[in-house]
């Protein structure tokens, strides 16, 4: 069974798509306690993004069992899983995605206005003063660099107080020096906000800033 | 449940201000609601004009007619019992000035003309009848022959001062289509001119003013009284309805030209409101990932397709509305009023209605798709919505187009045309969808080309994500239309020909004295010698019964015994007239031919489902004659000479007095030196040049042709507007191909034959259904609506369609000319 700190609990997690159907997770466990940070390593392929997916309710598992923050994914619909990741789940994309028709505090306040917080704006305010841009609230995505893009999606991520926070090669888009300052912003903000940590990267030494290495190999982890 | 101001709130944030992606929405929907809102508000309105003036046009609450004589002393007491009379008479005549002589439409009217509106003439003078010696005339004549107040002209035996030239003739639309302009005289110069004899052709009108009774009633209790007298009634709420009917008939037909425009356009709605929200696909998956449900993601879009929707008809109805007076001032001739500036309420409203429900009829396969985009679509880009449209998206439909088809059927006067049109729209919608889905699936069974080019242009058809289906219903509507259109003004062009006959007769002449056919035949031959001449005998009658019917007890008449309605042209013959075919039974034989025998058109008799032997009764002069049916005869009815439904033996009708009407076939050069030489020796006589009255039912059949054309130019432009979005919407993944191709090195002619290859494969595939469509849809459109003959012009009608693929495939092409003039790296980049 598992503990009640326990924020993620995957058991023999198996993910099968397409046709003819490729095997993308073939049983994979794995806990994360609460305020833990995992950092998930892989090669291209080896289906690190697709367990992401199925931990964030992005993605159903075809078997296996799945428990985030307390409830059972596997019982849940499309729509339901997207109320389970309200206020709980945050989430940072590799290409940014933010909504290119809002502004960057729109951007924010979104996930917040959702969950039905009636102070989303301010909060939304509040984080994208505390990553850096309280100086672009008005600005859309395009008027933004992705470095600044990226930010955004930090702070749309944390702002609503999520329990865990995944972030898929969150540098990948960006230099050298930006990815660094991004990285360090988003263990910042997760610190102050005491969330879990599902990391997603080929870096080894942003790895090695998590508490715990996790290596997948050919949809297992190793 | 999310709150409706989140979903408003997303929505807005969402949409761009100038409806960026959505346009296509707008333009269709202002078309479409623009079109029928104009059309529904000017039909509306003459309805109503016609109906509200109804009493001026009829000249009279209610109205009794009779040919051939006026009144008896029964009749009239009968009349003056019901209010007060006004009696008017009309007959054709010739009006001669010096040596120019013209066909008149001359009407008598008593000093009680006119009971309702006013007489006036073009000075601003409002009058009564004329003195005796002088007459009012219409404007037309007055032109023709030059004439002007105080000049003189002949009217059979008596000269005329012309009094003043008419400005308004209150029941003119009442009196329907008429041979030359109007001349107005009193009774008694009527009875000066000599005109009026024994079996002389005219109609008498009594006019009654019976304000606070029921006029309905009153023309049926005349009618029963006076059963057997040949009596037609008329009251103010029919006054014209020939007019009511020709813009009932052609406002519901342009009105459902509309609707299909709006059909069409819901299509370019449907794939405009489709292609955008695949664009918006990232941000909805995100939407997802943040936590909204499907039934949000579907309402945000849904509010933003509302909106721009709400736009596009408040727009299409203010176009509507503000075109109608300019359609009035266009068509100005050929509509019996024209209204200027008007709100009629329920056309406006049922535009509306149409509009929002096809919009949202078309969408809803869009909008439930956006909201089943997985949030996983967001890491695998090419992933399908998961599902159909589920039971409430099917519900939704369905109720959408049951919505309209109840519309259609509560607003139209041929609810069963109405439906059937919208049935065949429907088809040939789902017709071409199977096309679509069958040119995919055959795409992806053939074998591979080896060249790259066809192999590829192949593989567009096909592959995950191909718009073969929405580009061939967009190509196939836009080009059923062409062919439509084309086929329909082709064979209307064809019929304004048909009708001037290789060899028509260059003079009518009515009112022949039949004891001076001799003479008459003299007279012709003297000035243009080998001239034919046909003579029959003509009276006026009307049938009022066959077999054990009375057709007074009818309650309808039956459908294609049009001939039951008011009085025909009848005649009687020893022998078979030219241009019949006796199909059933046998001509009489001289000895027969002294009983009381009748032959019957062949159409007629199967609408009534005659028998040879069965009796017929007529009312000729007020009396009752019957004959017994001896023969069915069919009639070339395309040939310009005197064509009878009823042909009488002389045993049946030949004591009835009467005058002969004659053809004259000649060459028309000689048609003025007839005219005269008859004017002079025959003053009662009507002689009419056939060119005239020709050119008069051609003028109506063009403006018929054009206001259908006009018509179908909004289906076009719409079918225009799906061509250019689908092949827009098809655009984004073009241009993928085009520079991934670039870059592996293929110039830009190949690109642009590949593209070429695959538009022209659908155009072919396409072209074909859409002239079998077209066609069909053109033929039922002029045989059955418009009872035209089918005599389409084919070499234009597949040009048109060639011209129309054509130009498809060259907007087509022209949209990738940005993508192939971009260098690759550029273009790579905008991917």
């Amino acid at each position: 069974m598992p503990t009640p700190d326990l924020v993620i609990a995957a058991r023999d997690v198996r993910l099968t798509l397409g046709a003819p159907p490729v095997e993308i997770l073939r049983g994979v466990d794995l806990d994360v306690h609460a305020g833990e940070s995992v950092a998930l390593l892989g090669a291209s392929g080896s289906g690190k993004s697709s367990l992401m997916a199925v931990l964030s309710g992005l993605e159903r598992a075809t078997g296996g069992r799945v428990r985030v923050g307390g409830q059972e994914f596997g019982a849940l619909d499309e729509d339901a899983l997207a109320v389970a990741r309200r206020g709980r789940i945050g989430i940072v994309l590799q290409a940014f995605h933010l909504l290119p028709t809002m502004t960057a505090r729109e951007n924010v306040a979104v996930p917040m206005e959702l969950a039905g917080m009636a102070d989303a704006w301010p909060r939304a305010e509040a984080e994208l003063a505390a990553v850096g841009l309280g100086h672009r609230l008005d600005h859309y995505p395009a008027q933004l660099s992705g470095g600044e893009q990226q930010r955004v999606a930090i702070a749309r991520a944390l702002a609503p107080g999520p329990s865990i926070v995944f972030a898929d090669e969150p540098t990948g888009n960006l230099d050298a020096a930006t990815g660094a300052r991004i990285i360090d912003l988003l263990f910042e903000r997760r610190a102050a906000s005491g969330a879990s940590l599902v990391i997603i990267t080929h870096d080894p030494q942003l790895a090695e800033r998590c508490d715990r290495v996790a290596r997948m190999v050919d949809g297992r982890l190793a | 449940m999310t709150s409706w101001p989140l979903v408003f709130r997303l929505a807005r944030r969402e949409l761009s201000g100038r409806f960026r992606g959505l346009r296509l929405l707008l333009v269709c929907l202002v078309l479409g609601v623009g079109a029928l809102a104009a059309i529904g508000s000017l039909a509306s309105a003459i309805g109503q004009e016609l109906n509200a003036r109804g009493r001026v046009l009829l000249g009279g609450d209610l109205e009794l007619s009779v040919s051939q004589r006026t009144a008896d002393a029964a009749e009239l007491a009968a009349m003056r019992a019901i209010g007060r009379v006004s009696e008017t008479i009309r007959m054709q005549s010739m009006a001669v000035a010096g040596d120019r002589t013209a066909p008149v439409q001359l009407k008598a009217i008593d000093g009680a003309y006119p009971l309702y509106g006013e007489l006036t003439l073009a000075d601003g003078r409002q009058v009564r009848a004329p003195r005796d010696e002088e007459a009012w005339i219409g404007e037309a004549l007055s032109d023709r022959l030059g004439l002007k107040a105080g000049d003189r002209l002949r009217l059979g035996t008596a000269t005329f001062r012309v009094g003043g030239v008419i400005g308004d003739e209150p029941d003119r639309l009442s009196e329907g289509f008429t041979l030359g302009p109007v001349v107005l005289v009193s009774s008694r110069g009527l009875a000066r001119t000599g005109l009026i004899q024994p079996g002389s052709l005219y109609e008498t009108k009594y006019r009654i003013a019976a304000p606070g009774r029921d006029p309905a009633a009153a023309a049926q209790g005349f009618a029963r009284r006076f059963e057997t007298a040949g009596w037609e009634t008329r009251t103010r709420d029919r006054a014209s309805p020939g007019a009511s009917r020709f813009v009932e008939r052609m406002g519901e037909f342009l009105a459902l030209v509309a609707l299909a425009a709006l059909v069409i356009a819901g299509i370019g709605i449907g794939g405009g409101v489709s292609s955008y929200l695949e664009q918006r696909r990232g941000s909805i998956a995100m939407l997802k990932v943040l936590g909204a449900t499907s039934g949000l993601v579907t309402r945000i879009y849904l509010t933003q397709v509302a909106l721009v929707a709400g736009a596009g008809i408040a727009l299409g109805l203010a176009i509507g509305v503000a075109a109608t007076p300019l359609i009035g001032l266009a068509a100005g001739a050929v509509l019996p009023v024209a209204p200027g500036f008007t709100l009629q309420p329920l056309p406006l409203a049922l535009a509306a209605a149409y509009g929002l429900l096809i919009a949202l009829a078309l969408c809803i396969p869009a909008l439930i798709a956006a909201g089943r985009v997985p949030a996983a679509a967001l890491l695998r880009g090419a992933l399908d919505p998961r599902g159909g449209i589920g039971r409430t998206g099917a519900g939704l439909i369905a109720a959408c187009a049951a919505a309209i088809l109840g519309l259609t059927l509560w607003s139209s006067h041929q609810p069963l045309f109405a439906a059937g049109f919208l049935g065949a729209a429907a088809a040939t919608f789902l017709l071409l969808v199977g096309l679509g889905a069958a040119i995919r699936a055959v795409a992806a069974r053939l074998p591979r080309p080896r060249r790259p080019l066809p192999r590829m242009a192949l593989a567009t058809l096909h592959r995950p994500g191909a718009r073969t289906v929405s580009l061939v219903v967009a190509l196939g509507l836009g080009l059923t239309l062409f062919v439509l259109l084309a086929a329909i003004r082709t064979s209307l062009d064809g019929n304004i020909r048909r009708s001037v006959p290789e060899r028509a007769p260059a003079l009518f002449a009515l009112d022949v004295p039949p004891d001076r056919e001799v003479e008459f035949r003299r007279t012709v031959a003297a000035v243009s010698p080998g001239a034919e001449i046909a003579a029959v005998p003509l009276m006026r009658g009307t049938i009022t019964g066959y077999r054990d019917v009375r057709v007074a007890d009818l309650a309808t008449i039956p459908e294609g015994a049009w001939a039951l309605r008011g009085e025909r042209g009848l005649t009687f013959s020893a022998t078979l007239p030219a241009g019949s075919t006796l199909v059933q039974g046998r001509w009489w034989t001289a000895a027969e031919g002294r009983r009381a025998l009748v032959s019957v058109d062949e159409r007629l008799a199967a609408a009534l489902d005659l028998k040879i032997g069965d009796p017929l009764t007529v009312s000729v002069l007020g009396l009752e004659r019957t004959a017994t049916i001896a023969s069915f005869r069919r009639i070339a009815w395309d040939t310009l000479g005197f064509n009878f439904v009823l042909v009488f033996s002389p045993g049946a009708l030949g004591d009835v007095p009467h005058n002969l009407a004659a053809t004259i076939d000649m060459p028309a050069a000689r048609a003025p030196a007839v005219n005269r030489a008859l004017l002079g020796r025959f003053p009662s006589t009507s002689v009419i040049e056939v060119g005239g009255v020709l050119s008069q039912v051609q003028t109506v059949v063009r403006l018929m042709a054009t206001a259908i054309a006009a018509a179908a130019g909004v289906a076009v432009l719409a079918g225009v507007a799906v061509l250019v979005g689908a092949i827009a919407a098809a655009r984004a993944a073009r241009r993928y191909d085009a520079t991934i191709l670039k870059v592996l090195g293929a110039t830009r002619g190949q690109v642009l034959a590949l593209q070429a290859l695959e538009y022209v494969a659908l155009s072919v595939a396409t072209g074909l259904v859409a002239l079998a469509l077209g066609l069909a849809g053109a033929w039922y459109v002029v045989t059955q609506m418009f009872r035209f003959e089918w005599l389409p012009d084919w070499g234009t009608v597949l040009a048109t369609l060639i011209v129309g693929a054509v130009a498809t495939i060259a907007i087509g092409l022209l949209g990738s000319v940005p993508v192939l003039r971009a260098r690759p790296a550029s273009a790579l980049r905008a991917l």
